[in-house]
C-alpha cells in the first residue's frame, strides 16, 4: 500500500521559526487526534452529569465546593461551555489550516506526470510483474496498448532510450475527496453556528378554538410574538386497543393580517411551515376554559355566582371589586383541582387564594370578605407546539450531503497506477522482457486482483497472438 | 404452521452451529469444516431473512403495519441479520473463510440474548407516533450496518492483536499460522472500520434529520446521540492515526476495540444506564 506522499513532504519541513512551527501545529494531525479524544471526552462527561441544572438543584446535588467546580466549568451546562465550543472552533481551525497546507501539495501530486522510470525501478514495487514475449519492441506496443486501454485505463507512453515505458492510472480524482469530507465538516459546524445566531426555538400552547402568536423561547424564558397568528381548529389523539397512543394530530390555520392563508393538519413527524417558522406537534392536555364561582359576602350575606373565563376579569355585582381566575391546578397539594382567584379592589393591593374545587367546605376557601365555593369547572384541550425558525438547517443539510457522497467515494473509489515497459532482451532480438507494476492509494487486495488479472490477460495477448502473427496496427 | 418466532429460534441455534464449525475448522486446521461454516451461515442468513420478512407481513396481520425495526428484540435480530450480510459478503470477495469465527459468534450471541433474555419483549408492538418515519427505518438500518461493520473489525483486531503479540513463530504453524498474516488483516481491519464509518456517518445523519421532522432540532445532545457521536469521534481518531507514521498495526487494533466498546455502550449502555429520548428501545 501507498504510504503518504503528503506526509512525506511535510516532514521535509524544519526550522521554521514560531510562527511556522505554531502554524505546523495548528495543521498537524496530532492536534486533530488529541481535538477528537477530547471531544469524545467531553460529550462523555456530559452523559454522566446531568445537563440543565437550575442554581438550586446545583447546590442540592453537589458539595458547595464541587459546585463551584462545576459552575465555573460550566460543567452542568457542558454543550454550551465556552471552552467546549472553544474545542469545536479549534476543531475548525485545524481543519482549515490542515487544508492550506495540503490542498496545494495534494494538486501539485495531481498534476504531477511521470517522464522517466524504468524497468528496474518498476520491480522494486511490491506489486510487479515481468514476463518475456516472442515479439519484438514495436510489435509489442500495439498490443500493450490494446489491452491495457480496454481492461484498465488509457496509456500514456513516455518512451525511454531503449525501452518502451507507459503509464496508466484511474482514479486521480478520488484523492480530493478527503477535502469534500473535510468541507463537508466545517459546512455543518457553520450551518449549526448559523441557526444559533439567528434562529430561535420556543414552545406555544394553544387550547382548542382559539389563537396565539405567543411563543415561550426556550433560551431564557422570554417571549417572542410571531407576526401572524396560529389557530387551532381541533386535536385530536386516538389509541391502540393496548392504550399506547397512535397519534396525535392539530388542525391548524395560519392567520396571517386577518386571512386565512394555510389550511393545515400537522402529527409527530409532519410539521408545517409558514414563512420560514415551522410547527411541530410536540405535546397536548388539557387547561381551563372557564368556572362557575359562588361569591358570597360575608358582612352582607349576598351571593352572586359568575361564569369566569380563564384569565378574564369580571365584576361582582353590587361591589366596585373585580375578580378573575390567574392559576388553574389540576391537583394541588394532593388536595385536587383548585383555582387561583384574586380580587381587585380600588385603594387595595390585589388580594387571591387557591380555592379547592372538590373540597367546599375547606376554610381557606376566602378571599377578602367572600367565601368562594366553586361549582363548576370546563375545561379544553390543547395543543403544545414546538415552534423553530433555523436559517442555518438548509448549510447543515447541504453539508450532510456532502459528506454522505464524499465518504461513500472515500470509501470506493481509489487512485490506481499501473506502469508498463518493453525493452528489448537483445539488440535486434525477435524477444522482449515485459515489466509491469501498479499501486494503489486503498483497497490493495482487490487492486492486486485487478493487477494480477490484467497481467495474465497481457501475457496471454503476447505470447498466444505471436503464433498467429501481427494483429492489425492501429 | 411456519411462523417468524419458529425461523428466529432456528436462525439462533444454527447460528450456533456455525460458530463452531468456523472454529473447529481454525484450531483444526481443516479447511472443509470452514467451508462448512460458510455453507450453514449462508442457510441460516435465508431463513433469518425469511423470518424477518414474515414478522413484518404479521405486524400488518394485527393491524400495527410496521418494519421490524421498533424495539430491543427487533433491533438484536437485525444486528445479527447485518453483521452475518457484512461477514458473507467480505467472505466472498476476500475468499477467507478463517475470520468467520468471531461474525459468527456475534450473530449468535444477539440472536441469543434477544430470545433468552428475560427483559426483553419479543412480541410485535404498535408503533409510538413519534417512530412512525420512513427516516427512521433509514436511520436504524444504517446504524445497525455501521455496527456490524464495527463488530466484524473488532473480531480482526483481536485476532491482529493474537497473532502480532505472541511470543514465538506464529507465521509458521499453530491455529495463528492458518490466519492470515498481520498486514493483511491490518488492511482488512482498515476496510472494514471506513465501511463502518461510512455507515455510521449516514445513520448518525439520518437519525438528525429524522429529529429534526420530528421535533425541530436536527441535535440535541440526546445521551443515546451525544455517545454515537463519541463513537464517531473514535473511529474518526483512527482512520487518522493512521495517517500518522508509526500509528499503523497495534494502536489502530486497539483504537478499533475502544470504538466497539463504545459501540456496545452506545447501544446498550445508554438504554440501561442512562436515559433519554431513546428510552423506549428498552422495552
Ligand atoms: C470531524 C472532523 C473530520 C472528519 C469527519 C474527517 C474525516 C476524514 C476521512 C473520512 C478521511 C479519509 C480517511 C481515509 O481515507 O483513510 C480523512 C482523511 C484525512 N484527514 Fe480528516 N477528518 C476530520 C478532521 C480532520 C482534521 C481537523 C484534519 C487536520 C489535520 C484532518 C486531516 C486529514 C488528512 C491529512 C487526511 C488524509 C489522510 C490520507 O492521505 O489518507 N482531518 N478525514
Amino acid at each position: 500500500m501507498d504510504h503518504h506522499p503528503i506526509e512525506r513532504l511535510e516532514n521535509m519541513q524544519k526550522n521554521r521559526g514560531l510562527p511556522g512551527s505554531l502554524y505546523d501545529a495548528l495543521a498537524s494531525l496530532k492536534l486533530t487526534l488529541f481535538l477528537f479524544f477530547a471531544l469524545a471526552g467531553a460529550s462523555l462527561v456530559g452523559t454522566l452529569l446531568p445537563q440543565g441544572l437550575a442554581p438550586e438543584e446545583l447546590k442540592a446535588r453537589y458539595s458547595p465546593s464541587i459546585a463551584s467546580w462545576v459552575d465555573t466549568l460550566g460543567l452542568s451546562d457542558l454543550y454550551r461551555a465556552h471552552w467546549f465550543q472553544a474545542l469545536l472552533v479549534l476543531l475548525c481551525v485545524n481543519l482549515i489550516a490542515c487544508t492550506i497546507q495540503r490542498l496545494p501539495k495534494t494538486l501539485k501530486i495531481l498534476k504531477q506526470r511521470e517522464d522517466s522510470f524504468d524497468s528496474h525501478k518498476l520491480l522494486k514495487f511490491n506489486l510487479n510483474h515481468s514476463f518475456t514475449a516472442q515479439l519484438d519492441r514495436d510489435d509489442a506496443r500495439p498490443r500493450i496498448s490494446n489491452v491495457i486501454n480496454k481492461e484498465f485505463a488509457p496509456l500514456r507512453w513516455v518512451d525511454q532510450p531503449n525501452a518502451f515505458c507507459a503509464v496508466s492510472e484511474k482514479g486521480r480524482w478520488s484523492r480530493l475527496m478527503v477535502y469534500g469530507v473535510h468541507l463537508s465538516v466545517l459546512m455543518i459546524l457553520v450551518g449549526a453556528l448559523i441557526g444559533s445566531l439567528y434562529g430561535f426555538k420556543g414552545f406555544m400552547t394553544i387550547p382548542e378554538g382559539t389563537s396565539s402568536n405567543e411563543v415561550t423561547l426556550f433560551s431564557d424564558d422570554r417571549m417572542a410574538i410571531l407576526p401572524f397568528e396560529v389557530r387551532c381548529d381541533k386535536f385530536d389523539v386516538t389509541f391502540y386497543d393496548t392504550g399506547a397512543p397512535r397519534e396525535f394530530r392539530s388542525d391548524l390555520v395560519i392567520v396571517d393580517q386577518g386571512q386565512e392563508v394555510l389550511k393545515s393538519s400537522i402529527r409527530v413527524n409532519d410539521p408545517l411551515t409558514y414563512r420560514g417558522i415551522t410547527f411541530y406537534q410536540s405535546s397536548y392536555g388539557s387547561m381551563l376554559r372557564e368556572a362557575e364561582v359562588e361569591f358570597k359576602d360575608r358582612e352582607s350575606g349576598k351571593v352572586h355566582t359568575l361564569v369566569l373565563p380563564f384569565r378574564q376579569t369580571r365584576d361582582i355585582p353590587d361591589s366596585r371589586d373585580t375578580v378573575q381566575i390567574t392559576q388553574f391546578s389540576k391537583n394541588f397539594h394532593q388536595f385536587g383541582p383548585a383555582l387561583g382567584i384574586v380580587v381587585f379592589r380600588e385603594d387595595h393591593s390585589p388580594t387571591g387564594s387557591m380555592i379547592l374545587a372538590d373540597k367546599p367546605e375547606f376554610h381557606g376557601n376566602k378571599v377578602m370578605n367572600y367565601q368562594v365555593k366553586v361549582l363548576g369547572i370546563k375545561q379544553v384541550p390543547y395543543t403544545g407546539l414546538q415552534v423553530k425558525q433555523d436559517p442555518g438547517v438548509w448549510v447543515v443539510y447541504l453539508g450532510f450531503t456532502l459528506m454522505i457522497l464524499a465518504v461513500v467515494v472515500t470509501f470506493y473509489a481509489s487512485h490506481r497506477k499501473i506502469w508498463v515497459c518493453a525493452e528489448e532482451q537483445r539488440a535486434g532480438g525477435v524477444s522482449s522482457r515485459i515489466v509491469l507494476a501498479g499501486r494503489t492509494n486503498k483497497n490493495a487486495s482487490t487492486f492486486e486482483e485487478d493487477f494480477n488479472r490484467l497481467c495474465e490477460r497481457l501475457e496471454n495477448e503476447l505470447t498466444i497472438h505471436t503464433a498467429r502473427g501481427k494483429p492489425d496496427d492501429q | 404452521m411456519i411462523n417468524s418466532s419458529i425461523l428466529l429460534s432456528i436462525t439462533t441455534f444454527s447460528y450456533l452451529l456455525c460458530t463452531i464449525l468456523y472454529m473447529a475448522g481454525v484450531i483444526f486446521r481443516y479447511r472443509p469444516l470452514l467451508t462448512g461454516g460458510t455453507l450453514v451461515g449462508v442457510v441460516t442468513f435465508l431463513v433469518q431473512t425469511a423470518g424477518i420478512l414474515l414478522r413484518w407481513i404479521e405486524s400488518y396481520d394485527l393491524g400495527y403495519g410496521h418494519a421490524p425495526l421498533s424495539n430491543l428484540y427487533e433491533s438484536l435480530v437485525f444486528a445479527a441479520w447485518s453483521i452475518m450480510l457484512i461477514y458473507l459478503v467480505f467472505e466472498f470477495r476476500t475468499r477467507q473463510r478463517t475470520l468467520g469465527v468471531f461474525p459468527a459468534l456475534f450473530a449468535f450471541l444477539a440472536m441469543a440474548y434477544a430470545s433468552f433474555s428475560t427483559g426483553i419483549d419479543s412480541r410485535i408492538q404498535p408503533l409510538l407516533p413519534a417512530l412512525k418515519s420512513n427516516w427512521l427505518i433509514a436511520h436504524v438500518i444504517t446504524c445497525f450496518l455501521g455496527y456490524a461493520a464495527f463488530a466484524i473489525s473488532f473480531g480482526i483486531s483481536i485476532l491482529y492483536l493474537l497473532k502480532r503479540n505472541h511470543p514465538g513463530n506464529p507465521s509458521s504453524s499453530g491455529v495463528l499460522g492458518f490466519l492470515p498474516s498481520s498486514k493483511q488483516l491490518d488492511g482488512f481491519n482498515y476496510q472494514m472500520i471506513l465501511f463502518g464509518f461510512l455507515w455510521l456517518s449516514v445513520g448518525i445523519i439520518t437519525g438528525s434529520v429524522w429529529a429534526n421532522s420530528a421535533w425541530g432540532t436536527y441535535w440535541s445532545w440526546d445521551p443515546k446521540e451525544t455517545w454515537s457521536l463519541i463513537t464517531w469521534l473514535v473511529y474518526a481518531a483512527l482512520l487518522h492515526a493512521r495517517s500518522i507514521q508509526g500509528w499503523r498495526g497495534n494502536r489502530v487494533a486497539w483504537l478499533s476495540v475502544a470504538g466497539f466498546a463504545c459501540v456496545l455502550f452506545t447501544y446498550f449502555g445508554v438504554n440501561f444506564l442512562l436515559s433519554g429520548l431513546h428510552s423506549y428501545a428498552t422495552r
